[in-house]
């Protein structure tokens, strides 16, 4: 079974090389790269939405992104129910789209942040099935807006439709605090309703090869194509 | 012409006179402009050159020495490093954010205009005493702007430094380092090929930003100075960086570029100067086709210093297909000239001649000093009273210096593994990235010791690229070359010239023996305020290679039990300086001891056998000795939970710098080959103890681990608020 | 005709840089300054010949399809 996906690539995006070759070594087959502009997506299993700083963060992280010519597609694509992934300033874009609930908005301590981080499961979704339950992750986050908000009643929602995907958490021998940045309830990624869109701030493709500080980033598309 | 107007041009009357006598007419206000900007010395190297021209900047691995905006190695395969490393001290204490951001920006230019993506960016900055609210505000704008460009475009920081002392209290230091990996059948050069070829502008339009700023590089500042200079600085775009380096990128790949050259210091002036001068060619630019934010005057288009602009040269008629790649990346592009075959470099607005120069009066005319410089005194031997420095006090007086602790306050403000490839983040001995789709691996360091130079100029600096040196080989990473950013104060001072001087002489021998020629790099002078010079701080970016990943060396404590192993030689704490004024016995620069000599063949045995060690798979971990001694060493090499039991034959021992210094640790059942490979080398070394579980015994005695450790990782963020 | 848009983050969402700016403030000795919050104002040029309705049907349309992200902003438009 041969998994095919695709990247699009916004003026400013940066990690769409990476999302990439993450998906390349993974998925053992070609990515296509999609530009912005662009209005057409061929069929394929997963896309993602790749980190970066598209349209330089200006206005707000993902604003101008989220009006891109390819979002229709991509937005077909999700309600077709195949696989969706926002990364970093992807998932900014994705709740821009409004296909995820809340907005990302300045970390508390104002500062960039770039640095290992540790997240664990919270509600089970297909992207996260083969992490198992109190399964610390440790991978990258690197962002100033990764702050993540919604109202009481979204939060109770989410919580409610079990659509809370990851959460930040302690590390073994570090001593800073789980929450990172100020998001409520430490949530570090959320799905929709449909289990089938992902937006996560850590970054799963600097976790993934035997150099990196760690490979826990495998265990998503591991996940998609299991 | 007056001679006011000359010397607020920054050229000094007889430098004006050499112009006249050689143009043999009045210059216009443009012409005089021109000048101005390019015969400072940021741009022509005036009061340098006749050092410079001594370093060694040749062997087999250099593909591009210093002359063009970048060096470059060879790493075989077809692939090339491009590095260089630049200063932007002074727009830096002028305004730290947008100061430090764009001279991250224009290093970045200066490695993708010869067709190289930039894969990493190393940042030495020096700050004044923390104290002083003005230290703070410095230190916070210069990491946000840093942090700022470099994670918007997306090139990861490595490494770097970040040193705090009074001698740059009022004059604080920014050089930023790039490094990019170019395809060796791909490199662009900024000479044009073609008499006839288009001159094309591409990139942000152009305004009043840093109208004079490469004069600003060399002026002295006096303290009344700051709100005058204010509005040259430039601010810069890192989003619209990121449109123009991957315009370029795409545009160099398609074959339509015949060379390239970026907009910096002194603008289009500078870039215009240097493609006539490197073709030998003329250049002939309209200058109301240059794409403008607003109404600026001939005199204002030559000299600003908008950022994201860059230069090229192309091919008649392919003028269409290139502006079709860059409208994709939403980059202005218009053709402004063309080259000529008249040796001159011609400027014209509303139909007039504003300039007409002959390219080599600029360029190759361009003054060339002999300043007067005094050696150093001769130092006094001396011995001083350590005998209230116990191992508390000690270890103390570290854990309370912001140059000791551990800086992840800085280095979490910016991304580092951005591209995926990085190996090695901030905070160890060496900043190491991947070549994409390859086991090849390139590591980087930047190092300068400004004490030991201060004392003794040609060996401190002899000192430092040792250092420089070993940082590399603690990972298993084979020096190739340097880059260097000199920051010196004013040459006029014959005893700061003498600093200069010597400094590279000391640069030549070192690198001439280590085999790790210069190619490229750049001089700020003029570092100080009223009568405090800086300290001489000649920075040394250090760049290695290894062709497999898998023989990295890690420069943390990997497993209990493993052995800990000292390797050099120490050096009496009486000759120490960096222990001596650290552990505050000494303060005024003249009571130092001269510094001990130093032996490079050893240094290079020592790098030869521990490179050798360490493809044998025999090293656990390594990392080198400097300021802070052993027990520095020691803490920087924790990681986890692990900590160390340890034996000295005295304290100090533990707190002294070395010679050729590194500490290594080892499997227990992995000594016998180590010890035998040491011995048969004549080389230095001591076992000194074991890696344990959260745990720091020193001669026995337990120092509170878990204290240690959170003041050695939380004490910098205390200190700094 | 030039329009101010003023647009806040909404009252319930803690804005942390307003209370850094309140204690730079502080320090500096405005001891009085409370409640501080930042916003950003967007100013633009709209054409001149458009009547009240349809001038503020083109504000609303822009803030609620880009400039504003409502589940966390608020906007005036100012003067």
């Amino acid at each position: 079974m041969s998994f095919k996906s695709a990247v699009i690539t916004f003026p400013g995006s940066n990690c769409d090389r990476d999302a990439i070759t993450y998906l390349r070594d993974l998925t053992n087959n070609d990515v296509l790269n999609i530009w912005h502009d662009e209005t057409f997506i061929p069929s394929v299993d997963l896309i993602i939405l790749p980190g970066g700083f598209s349209f330089g963060d200006y206005l707000r992280s993902g604003a101008m992104a989220s009006k891109s010519n390819i979002i229709p597609e991509v937005i077909k694509h999700a309600n077709s129910g195949k696989f969706l992934l926002g990364i970093c300033n992807g998932f900014q874009i994705l709740s821009e789209i409004g296909l995820l609930k809340g907005a990302l908005i300045q970390n508390n301590k104002l500062k960039f942040l770039g640095k290992d981080c540790f997240v664990k499961k919270k509600h089970e979704n297909k992207f996260n099935k083969l992490i198992k339950k109190d399964q610390v992750l440790q991978i990258p986050v690197a962002h100033n807006e990764g702050n993540f908000y919604c109202s009481n009643d979204d939060l109770n929602y989410l919580n409610d439709e079990e659509l809370i995907a990851f959460e930040y958490c302690m590390g073994s021998f570090s001593n800073s605090d789980a929450n990172i940045n100020g998001s409520i309830n430490n949530i570090a990624g959320i799905t929709n309703e449909g289990k089938n869109v992902l937006g996560m701030m850590p970054h799963p493709e600097r976790a993934y090869q035997n150099f990196h500080t760690s490979m826990d980033g495998k265990s998503i598309i591991e996940s998609l194509i299991s | 012409m007056n001679k006011e107007l000359i010397l607020q041009h920054g050229l000094t009357l007889d430098e004006f006179q050499i112009i006249e006598d050689c143009l043999k007419r009045d210059l216009t206000m443009e012409e005089l402009g021109i000048f101005s900007a390019m015969w400072n010395e940021h741009c022509c190297y005036k009061t340098s050159k006749k050092w410079l021209k001594k370093l060694p900047t040749k062997n087999d691995i250099v593909i591009q020495g210093p002359g063009e905006n970048a060096g470059i190695i060879d790493l075989e395969d077809n692939d090339g490093i491009a590095f260089k490393i630049e200063s932007h001290n002074h727009p830096s204490y002028i305004e730290p954010f947008n100061g430090s951001a764009t001279g991250v920006g224009g290093i970045l230019r200066d490695i993708f205009t010869m067709g190289a993506r930039p894969i990493a960016t190393l940042d030495s900055i020096r700050f004044g005493e923390i104290k002083t609210d003005k230290t703070k505000y410095l230190l916070n704008g210069v990491v946000h702007g840093i942090g700022h460009y470099g994670n918007c475009i997306g090139i990861p920081n490595i490494g770097g430094e970040c040193e705090f002392d009074k001698t740059y209290d009022y004059n604080n230091l920014v050089n930023a380092m790039a490094i990019g990996h170019v395809k060796k059948n791909a490199i662009f050069y900024s000479k044009p090929k073609t008499v006839g070829g288009l001159i094309v502008y591409i990139g942000s339009k152009t305004g009043k930003d840093g109208i004079h700023g490469a004069s600003m590089a060399s002026d002295v500042f006096s303290e009344d100075d700051e709100d005058d200079k204010r509005p040259s600085v430039q601010v810069g775009d890192p989003f619209m960086e990121k449109l123009l380096m991957e315009g370029c990128l795409e545009l160099m790949s398609s074959g339509l570029i015949e060379s390239m050259q970026d907009m910096g210091a002194a603008g289009i002036t500078s870039s215009s100067v240097e493609m006539a001068s490197k073709g030998n060619v003329g250049v002939l630019i309209n200058l109301d086709k240059i794409p403008l934010r607003q109404p600026l005057t001939p005199y204002e288009i030559l000299l600003s210093e908008s950022q994201e602009r860059m230069l090229a040269v192309i091919e008649k008629g392919n003028d269409e297909k290139v502006r079709e790649i860059l409208k994709k990346w939403q980059i202005d592009f218009e053709v402004i000239g063309e080259i000529t075959n008249t040796k001159r470099v011609v400027f014209e607005s509303q139909n007039k001649k504003i300039v007409d120069l002959p390219v080599n009066i600029i360029v190759d005319d361009a003054p060339e000093y002999d300043r007067e410089f005094y050696l150093p005194k001769k130092r006094n031997k001396r011995k001083f009273d350590l005998s209230n420095l116990t191992l508390e006090k000690m270890i103390s007086n570290l854990l309370n210096n912001l140059n000791h602790l551990e800086k992840s306050w800085v280095y979490n403000q910016y991304d580092s593994t951005v591209m995926g490839d990085t190996v090695k983040e901030p905070g160890q001995a060496t900043g190491i990235v991947k070549l994409h789709d390859s086991q090849k691996v390139i590591g980087a360091s930047t190092d300068c010791n400004p004490l030991y130079i201060r004392i003794n100029p040609e060996l401190g600096m002899i000192y430092t690229v040792a250092e420089a040196y070993r940082n590399l080989i603690a990972s298993n990473i084979k020096p190739m070359a340097i880059t260097n950013n000199l920051n010196f104060a004013s040459p006029l001072d014959p005893n700061i010239m003498g600093e200069i001087v010597l400094s590279v002489n000391g640069l030549k021998i070192s690198a001439s023996q280590l085999d790790t020629p210069i190619v490229s790099g750049n001089v700020s002078l003029y570092n100080q305020t009223n009568d405090a010079p800086i300290n001489p701080t000649p920075v040394i970016g250090m760049v290695g290679s290894n062709s497999n990943i898998n023989k990295i060396v890690s420069n943390k404590f990997q497993s209990e039990g493993d052995i800990i192993i000292s390797i050099g030689e120490n050096i009496d704490p009486h000759k120490s300086p960096y222990f001596l004024q650290d552990q505050e016995i000494v303060e005024d620069i003249n009571l130092y001891n001269e510094l001990e000599n130093i032996n490079l063949e050893d240094e290079k045995i020592t790098a030869k056998i521990l490179m050798e060690i360490s493809d044998n798979n025999l090293l656990q971990s390594c990392n080198d000795i400097s300021r802070g001694g052993i027990f520095m060493t020691l803490m920087k090499m924790i990681q986890k939970n692990y900590g160390f039991n340890i034996k000295a034959s005295n304290d100090f021992e533990l707190f002294c710098e070395y010679k050729s210094g590194y500490v290594t640790t080892i499997k227990e059942n992995n000594l016998k080959k180590v010890f035998a490979l040491l011995d048969e080398n004549k080389i230095n070394y001591e076992e000194i103890g074991r890696v344990v579980i959260e745990e720091i015994k020193i001669n026995s005695k337990n120092i509170d681990y878990f204290d240690i450790k959170d003041q050695y990782l939380n004490n910098f963020e205390r200190i700094i608020n | 005709m030039r329009i101010k848009i003023l647009i806040r983050l909404k009252k319930q969402i803690l804005e942390p840089q307003g209370k850094v700016i309140e204690q730079s403030l502080n320090n500096l000795g405005f001891e009085g300054l409370r409640n501080i919050r930042q916003g950003k104002l967007i100013e633009l040029d709209l054409p001149e010949n458009i009547n009240q309705e349809e001038k503020d049907n083109i504000i609303s349309s822009a803030c609620k399809k880009l400039l504003v992200n409502e589940i966390i902003e608020e906007y005036e438009v100012l003067g």
